[in-house]
């Protein structure tokens, strides 16, 4: 690669299950507040300051049609460039390092915000599943994810108790988060007791309802240099599409993950996943994700990745630690998971991450997920070398 | 060859509600509010263009900077910028449905300085003339449910 990109700055609010006191520009722009002041930048487009923005949100969840509009005042593209990406946001992160890569911007406000409380998260999902072929089926993320979760444990073994596990990991590691919604003391028991909702998913095993935001700014490396004295660098980035229909797969496999954690490696150079990365962030909505993903990530083989959890290898202070930040379990919304993922693993490179800091951490994995049963899968490589 | 037998195209009906409860925030809210109990229009002031956002809001757009409290009570007399009539019914969000709708639509530019889309009181053709001065009339018991239902049209005015 000619050139690099750095993330510079990094913002997320609070998560927090219904902030009717704001609009969903208003809940953005603490976010983004808090990345200006960081850099002291302003919107322009001579080279001096943040010449475009990338805004990711969902027109379903935001109940318009352009749900960019509700930003607008707020995230500067007022009169100015803007993008939106609809999908996950570790995208928007990727688009934002593609218009800096093609010469086209220097610097790039990046932002996603979502309200689930504004919604009814069931029906919404229900809209992401093709109107002629699967949707009259009535199934929302939570049950076609349960039937992905069951095919997982029957192929390879995997039980309750090690998603149970992955719960009690996470929720724990969010005592250590000041963003973090619902940080919670709970054992495997008290995961295993939780109210059933979809066989095998309980409610400990899936997040809360989320409204949150995050922003951060992306400059390329002469500008980065300049903006900051801790830039996060991108090393690595793809993204990859299951096939859509349930039927077309075997759901205790991910290969879209697969494939975009080999790009995304080999932009980077890692050879040995486990080995090279030092801290991880992966979106799991639901605990069984997290193990199903660390596979697809090529943490250890397919199927391994109970036992990776029961030996505490991605518990803190283990090889590995995934999601010290407590991970989408502990509450993020939908679209911007991912770049709490991506916000998170900055803040450990910077070495800034209070309490639940990894030390000494140097290269981070982050990743992303759209849709049910990993739809569409992204993955963020970060160094701070 | 032998003849393409007639094909029969098969339509997948669905039919969903999808229902939303949005906040307006603080600063619609308190717009919002005024006309419900007062029968107001409110709006805030940019600090820094010293323009008047509206609807108001946290952030001045043009300026990119934080708007604050500085809270004015707007005129609801302006003058209409341009109107046009009804063709086909609209949609009623609160009824889910298409409703006729008698009255012409404008824009209005208020005496201090914004336009406002809304409904003209007057359905006399001969008599509609950009330029014509008008006020709002409010719902009696408001709603608070924003703009258009706690005004329901604006009326003609002398001046």
């Amino acid at each position: 690669m000619a050139e690099r990109v750095a993330i510079v700055a990094a913002a997320q609010t609070k998560y927090h299950p219904d902030r009717s006191d704001v609009t969903e520009g208003e809940l953005a722009y603490e976010a983004i507040e808090k990345v200006l002041q960081e850099t002291g930048l302003t919107y322009a487009d001579d080279g001096t300051g943040i010449d475009s923005s990338v805004t990711c949100s969902q027109d379903f969840w935001d109940g318009r049609t352009m749900s960019n509009l509700n930003i607008i005042s707020y995230d500067g593209s007022h009169l100015s460039c803007e993008d939106k990406i609809a999908e996950d946001s570790t995208n928007a992160v990727y688009c934002a390092f593609g218009q800096i890569l093609s010469g086209q911007h220097d610097i790039v406000l990046v932002v996603s915000h979502c309200k689930e409380s504004q919604a009814e998260k069931s029906i919404i999902e229900n809209a992401a599943f093709d109107p002629i072929f699967m949707r009259l089926l009535g199934f929302d993320f939570l049950t076609a994810n349960a039937l992905q979760a069951t095919r997982y444990m029957y192929k390879y073994g995997v039980t309750a108790e090690q998603f149970a596990k992955v719960a009690v990991k996470n929720r724990g590691n969010a005592k250590n988060n000041p963003f973090a919604q619902e940080p919670m003391d709970i054992t495997v028991g008290d995961v295993l007791r939780s109210k059933m909702l979809v066989d095998p998913i309980r409610l400990l095993d899936t997040k809360p309802t989320s409204d949150g935001a995050c922003a951060m700014i992306l400059a390329r490396e002469e500008k980065a240099r300049k903006l900051t004295a801790k830039p996060v660098w991108i090393s690595g980035v793809s993204n990859c599409y299951e096939t859509h229909y349930l039927g077309d797969r075997d759901l205790a496999d991910c290969d879209a993950l697969v494939s975009a954690a080999r790009r995304a490696y080999d932009m980077a150079g890692i050879t040995d996943p486990l080995r090279e990365i030092d801290v991880a962030e992966i979106s799991e909505e639901y605990s069984y994700q997290e193990l199903l993903w660390m596979e697809g990530l090529g943490f250890c083989g397919r199927g391994e990745a109970g036992k990776l959890i029961d030996a505490g290898v991605t518990q803190m202070g283990g090889q590995l630690p995934v999601n010290p930040s407590g991970g989408m379990l502990s509450g993020n919304p939908t679209v911007v998971a991912g770049m709490a993922r991506v916000a998170e693993a900055a803040q450990q490179l910077r070495g800034e991450a209070g309490d639940r800091q990894v030390p000494g951490a140097g290269v981070a994995l982050t990743h992303g997920v759209t849709g049910f049963c990993g739809q569409h899968q992204c993955v963020v490589v970060l160094s701070n070398k | 060859m032998a003849q393409e037998p007639s094909q029969e195209y098969i339509h997948v009906a669905y039919t969903m509600s999808r229902p939303y409860r949005w906040s307006a925030g603080k600063y619609l809210s308190k717009l919002y509010k005024e006309m419900r109990d007062s029968k107001k229009l409110v709006t805030n002031r940019c600090p820094k263009c010293k323009e008047l956002l509206w609807p108001p809001q946290m952030v001045c757009g043009r300026c990119k900077v934080r708007a604050g409290d500085d809270w004015v009570e707007l005129s609801d007399k302006g003058t209409v910028a341009g109107y046009t009539y009804l063709v086909y019914p609209l949609w009623d969000p609160h009824a889910g449905k298409r409703v006729g709708e008698d009255h012409p639509y404008a824009t209005i530019l208020l005496d201090d300085g914004m336009y406002m889309v809304s409904r003209l009181e007057e359905q006399d053709k001969e008599k509609l003339k950009v330029g014509m001065r008008v006020q709002a009339v409010w719902r009696e018991e408001g709603r608070g449910r924003g703009l258009d239902e706690d005004i329901l049209y604006f009326r003609t005015i002398e001046q």
